[in-house]
């Protein structure tokens, strides 16, 4: 097994990032993180989302959109079919604890939950060496941007949910890490990153993309 | 000392001794109250989150694929470059939208490249054609299904199988019908200005007139409102499906672009 330290940054599945189709995805992730903020400082209802300090729900906000990354990512690799073997069954179970994670965290929040953005994996869900490298990625990163909200976590309830997904995620990234052929645990220690440092990993993918424009209010021309 | 480096090593001092009240205490002398311990140690905090079951995809025959186009690309008879161009596909409607493509099959072609079967918004209906899995951007699915039952004058909207809107509809005349086949929702128009006659809601389908060909923008079938409710149900348009305003509007609340359009 190989130690290789994989991050997203050193991710380009046959050139399919260069490519940039789609432009103004790094901007697109970081108004999503900046809508999550705007979005955790505004008043809640709710008896369990009271008791939660509005900083608190800042971090909720931030770590919904990772789980909407990270579930959208399985998703779309079980639907697309094409993995095969233990990276498709992994991304049957993975996928279906994301979309667990998605939903709690929808839940809480109600109404003050930010929306999904709109993923473009451009192809890395359809071949099981370039799904095996970005969910690798994508669990690493979990786990770090998990271990950087930590000491800004102000409810004690909030941190026990957190560290439970957190270990959640730090499985995830072990599982990931040994179907790809890295080892699980390289480290003795695992190292934090700080919002910007994940907003600018993530961005730099290109996964998060604007919505493509389906509407307008352009006079129809249809038969009639 | 920072609030989580407390608790931890609050969690610790506390353990330690506990385990010394223990082991110096022994079992015969437990006493009657409850150990230091458990009086240091706060009750354990319960989570902010409930976590439900792990959600399991759910793919049955009520879901369809589709996906945008993301450049122009040609559809080819077999997954295999070099083959018989189908017809090109280009990345936006008439109305300037993205186009949208239901996505029926998918192959790895000679080459080992992904390639997609796709249904194509030319004539004949129904005409279909493979592209480079490229050439589209992420998969989309509907769990929606518009029925059109061109006997009866009605529309059915389901979600998951089951009916949510039912609206009597005006279909195309005799001499301009309404084309028979599985279609795609590809955008939707509104707040435009001058056109009372697609009432205030328009979406455009894949389909298109088999008799109306040289009409301009390609003579594709909308779904939309009107200034005549009063010929509705009734075979009165040149092809397009319209409803009475009240029931578009419904329709628009209802029905996300994507959306498979069954017209039989």
């Amino acid at each position: 097994m190989s130690d290789d330290r994989l991050n997203l940054l050193e991710l380009d599945v046959d050139g399919a990032l260069a490519e940039a189709h789609h432009g103004l995805t790094r901007a697109g992730f970081i108004v999503a993180a900046a809508g999550a903020a705007v979005a955790g400082l505004a008043a809640t209802t709710g008896e369990a989302r009271a008791a939660i300090p509005a900083s608190d729900q800042d971090v909720l906000n931030y770590a919904l959109v990772l789980e909407y990354l990270q579930a959208a990512f399985y998703t779309e690799a079980e639907r697309a079919k094409a993995l095969s073997g233990r990276p498709a069954a992994a991304a049957k179970v993975v996928g279906a604890v994301e979309r667990a994670h998605v939903q709690a965290f929808r839940d809480l929040l109600g109404k003050k939950a930010v929306g999904r953005p709109h993923f473009d994996f451009r192809g890395v869900t359809e071949s099981n060496e370039a799904f095996l490298k970005t969910a690798v990625a994508f669990e690493d990163l979990a786990v770090a941007a998990y271990k950087g909200q930590a000491r800004r976590i102000r409810s004690r309830a909030v941190l026990t949910s957190a560290l439970g997904i957190h270990t959640v995620e730090a499985r995830h990234a072990a599982w990931m890490r040994y179907l790809n052929g890295n080892l699980p645990a390289a480290d003795a220690y695992d190292l934090p990153r700080t919002r910007p440092q994940i907003n600018e990993i993530v961005a730099s993918t290109r996964f998060v993309v604007d919505r493509p424009q389906s509407a307008s209010k352009r006079t129809p021309r249809y038969t009639g | 000392m920072n609030r989580t480096a407390g608790i931890v090593i609050g969690l610790a001092a506390g353990a330690a001794v506990g385990a010394a009240v223990v082991a110096a205490a022994g079992p015969a002398e437990r006493p009657t109250a409850p150990p230091p311990v458990r009086r240091q140690l706060a009750d354990p905090a319960a989570a902010a989150l409930a976590i439900p079951s792990p959600e399991r995809l759910s793919d049955g025959p009520d879901v369809t694929r589709w996906a945008h186009v993301r450049h122009a690309v040609a559809a080819r008879v077999r997954p295999l470059r070099g083959a018989r161009v189908v017809a090109r596909i280009r990345a936006r409607t008439p109305e300037a939208t993205v186009t949208a493509v239901a996505v029926t099959a998918r192959r790895t072609g000679p080459d080992g490249r992904l390639w997609l079967h796709v249904a194509l918004p030319v004539l004949p209906n129904g005409t279909r054609g493979w592209v480079p899995r490229r050439a589209l951007g992420a998969f989309e699915i509907s769990r929606h299904r518009l029925v059109i039952d061109l006997r009866r004058r009605r529309l059915t909207l389901l979600h998951r199988g089951r009916a949510v809107l039912h609206a009597p509809v005006g279909i195309g005349a005799p001499r301009w019908p309404t084309p028979r086949g599985t279609f795609l929702i590809r955008n939707r128009l509104e707040r435009f200005r001058g056109a009372p006659m697609y009432g205030p809601v328009a979406f455009g389908t894949s389909a298109r007139s088999p008799t109306l060909t040289d009409w301009p923008a390609g003579g594709f079938i909308g779904i939309h409102g009107t200034d005549e409710p009063g010929l509705i149900p009734g075979g009165v348009s040149h092809g397009c499906v319209r409803l009475r305003n009240p029931d578009i509007l419904r329709l628009a609340r209802l029905m996300p672009v994507g959306t498979p359009v069954e017209i039989r």
